[in-house]
């Protein structure tokens, strides 16, 4: 996908675009908010990431400028300050997504794929299926190669998030917060456990693994190539 | 203290405004007094030109002009004691008596007191009067006989002189009291301030022990004193706070960075294989992450130590978030080999205004905390109950528990009491449940929770209920 980067420090935009590109995505770089503003507003990004703190114009500005022409585009805010307000006003401009500073750069890709993935579809579906795995998300059904597997809810919901973001990697923080809807960063693997938990159901009985751990990053559901 | 710096202060414009104040107040009293001295004077004179008057014609009275010719010769002998002229004219005209050459045209004997012009010419040679108005009362007697009196004003004009004079005085005097009492208030005044001064500069000097004098009468200025002194106090404990959480990062961090370069160093030493290329920065990897944890949970406990957004906490539950923790934490419990109980009123919500994040890590780092201290078999409780006006939150462990003189330490940054048992933690886990608990007003306690193999620990969040 295309994505641009508006962000003012040299060497951190150096290693996103590094990073995006060699991820496999064409990337555009702006120094300054008004410079990133006119490419955003020639249009066809699929994504962008944008720092908080510009020169020139600042962040939530170059967001609110586009969302007040109309422009959808999923935007990603990257900042240093990380109170909670600050994560509110973000979300207020129009972004879609807030990361704070230090951050992985793991976590970054997996939240900007989940991002566009998200932006593209306008019907919610509400039958999801992976290889032999389907879910039912109105029945509230869970069936592996046609046997029905028992979930409780919040194994439930985790599993439909995976789904819903089928071959792509989420990191446990997307997890905690889409899941569980915290904001924090457990000094233990909880997430890790509900996770194994959740596999023993799914993959345990069957040849096929579906649910794997990216080293680093996190977690993806995917169907065997 | 030079003139000029004094004159410019404050404290001595305010008080020479008093001064002036004051003596225009004193000038405005003296003048009554001199006014109302003056009035008293003229009465007094009046009375005794009236009584005068009476007295002879009552000895007109009983012994008739001839009488009334020998008082008077008596008393113009006497002139000079009374300050009186007088003049006798008998209705004929002739032979008049008195020390007054000639009967004032414009004086009528109507019995009355007036202020009269007495020409000169009119008066004795040897009087020390001048010209003057004088108080004049003329007289007819039964048989058409006139009498005047005049009383001469050099004893009242001096006695008003006297007054006069006293009057400019005691104003002279008490503008130069008021004056100099102004000026030694305000260098008193000025004196406590350039302590504050002199303190404040070595304060700002970096001398941050420096406490401002404070003196014994309580005054304003010894209670601005304390004031600043307990600000000073204040400002002083967070600085010495920071620096302890500057030193404990530099020292927690330091290392954990110095082991990731010499990986890296030591890494790049030889030729090595790709695969041992890639180990080595995946080993580096988890270090930074490890690090970037580290530094999360440090910028989470400054933020929830600012406590800023109050304003943004919205009623909680307690007992929906206690159960919630519970179900994220009953599986990591589980793997550990620990039961995880819950302790929940029934069907009952126990509302805090809290934020629910902070809350939630707050909650899920003392679920950690025993999940990781309590051996294999052991048992961890979370419960939220009312008590009083209060709702308590507490995680409870049959564990090793923290021995009572640990107690104040482990809530400090960095703080690991057992670092061979937990050497992934980073010891901030409680410290972040402290500053949580001070951004919510709860209180925080660290009790005994006696158990069967001797006492675990029991921490408890106590929130006024909403």
């Amino acid at each position: 996908m295309r994505i641009l980067v508006i962000e003012d420090d040299p060497d951190a935009a150096t290693y996103l675009v590094k990073g995006l590109s060699e991820s496999g995505h064409t990337v555009d770089h702006a120094l300054d908010g008004e410079q990133g503003l006119q490419m955003a507003l020639d249009g066809g990004y699929d994504a962008l990431v944008v720092d908080r703190m510009l020169p020139g114009r600042d962040g939530l500005s170059v967001i609110a400028m586009l969302r007040a022409g109309g422009d959808r585009t999923p935007v990603l805010i990257l900042s240093a300050l990380g109170e909670v307000n600050e994560r509110v006003a973000g979300l207020r401009a129009g972004s879609d997504d807030y990361l704070t500073k230090p951050y992985a750069f793991s976590e970054l890709l997996a939240r900007l794929e989940a991002l566009v993935r998200r932006g593209q579809p306008d019907q919610v579906e509400t039958q999801l299926r992976i290889a032999d795995l389907e879910l039912d998300v109105l029945k509230r059904t869970v069936r592996r190669a046609g046997r029905p597997i028992r979930l409780k809810p919040r194994e439930f919901r985790l599993l439909e998030y995976l789904m819903r973001h089928a071959g792509q990697v989420v990191t446990r923080t997307m997890l905690l917060e889409q899941v569980w809807d915290y904001h924090f960063d457990p000094q233990t693997n909880v997430i890790d456990v509900h996770i194994s938990r959740l596999r023993t159901v799914i993959d345990r009985d069957f040849d096929t693994p579906l649910l794997h751990t990216v080293r680093g990053a996190g977690y993806c559901l995917r169907a065997p190539d | 203290m030079r003139p000029t710096r004094l004159f410019r202060t404050t404290a001595l414009r305010l008080s020479l405004l008093y001064a002036l104040l004051f003596s225009l107040l004193s000038a405005a009293a003296l003048g009554f007094m001199y006014w109302s001295t003056g009035h008293y004077i003229d009465a007094q004179i009046k009375t005794g030109l009236e009584s005068e008057a009476h007295e002879l014609l009552r000895t007109y009275d009983r012994g008739g002009s001839a009488a009334v010719r020998r008082a008077l010769r008596h008393r113009l002998a006497n002139v000079t004691h009374t300050g009186r002229h007088y003049l006798y004219v008998p209705a004929d005209g002739k032979s008049p008596i008195g020390d007054l050459h000639r009967w004032p045209a414009d004086v009528a004997p109507d019995h009355r007191v007036h202020n009269r012009w007495l020409a000169a010419s009119l008066l004795p040679t040897r009087s020390d009067d001048d010209a003057d108005y004088l108080p004049v009362l003329a007289v007819r007697l039964p048989d058409g006989d006139r009498l005047l009196i005049a009383q001469s004003m050099n004893e009242a004009e001096d006695m008003r002189d006297y007054v006069f004079g006293t009057v400019i005085l005691t104003l002279g005097v008490t503008v130069v009291i008021a004056l100099l009492l102004g000026i030694l208030m305000g260098r008193s005044v000025l004196r406590r301030i350039d302590a504050v001064n002199a303190t404040a500069g070595e304060i700002m000097g970096g001398d941050l022990s420096r406490r401002l004098p404070v003196g014994r009468r309580g005054d304003e200025f010894d209670e601005l004193a304390l004031r600043l002194n307990a600000m000073l106090e204040r400002i002083e404990q967070l600085l010495t706070a920071m620096r302890e959480v500057t030193d404990n990062v530099a020292h927690d961090l330091r290392s954990p960075l110095n082991r990731l370069r010499n990986r890296l160093e030591v890494t790049l030493l030889e030729q090595r294989s790709e695969s041992e290329y890639r180990q080595a920065m995946e080993q580096t990897i988890a270090d930074a992450d490890q690090l970037l944890k580290t530094f999360n949970a440090l910028l989470d406990i400054a933020r929830a130590e600012a406590g800023v957004q109050q304003e943004e906490c919205a009623e909680l539950d307690l007992v929906e978030l206690a159960r919630d923790m519970g179900e994220l934490y009953e599986a990591v419990a589980d793997e550990a080999g620990l039961t995880l109980n819950l302790t929940l009123p029934e069907a009952e919500a126990l509302t805090v205004k809290a934020d629910r994040h902070l809350l939630a890590q707050a909650i899920g780092n003392l679920l950690e905390n025993a999940i990781t201290h309590v051996p294999r078999g052991g048992c961890v409780s979370l419960e939220v109950v009312r008590r009083g006006a209060s709702v308590v939150l507490a995680v409870a462990d049959d564990g090793p528990g923290i021995p009572v003189e640990a107690r104040e330490r482990v809530l400090g940054r960095f703080v690991r009491l057992d670092p061979a048992r937990n050497a992934r933690g980073n010891g901030l886990g409680l410290s972040l449940v402290r500053a949580a608990a001070l951004f919510h007003k709860a209180e925080l306690r660290l009790l005994d929770n006696p158990s069967d193999n001797g006492s675990g620990l029991r921490v408890e969040l106590v929130f006024k209920a909403s």
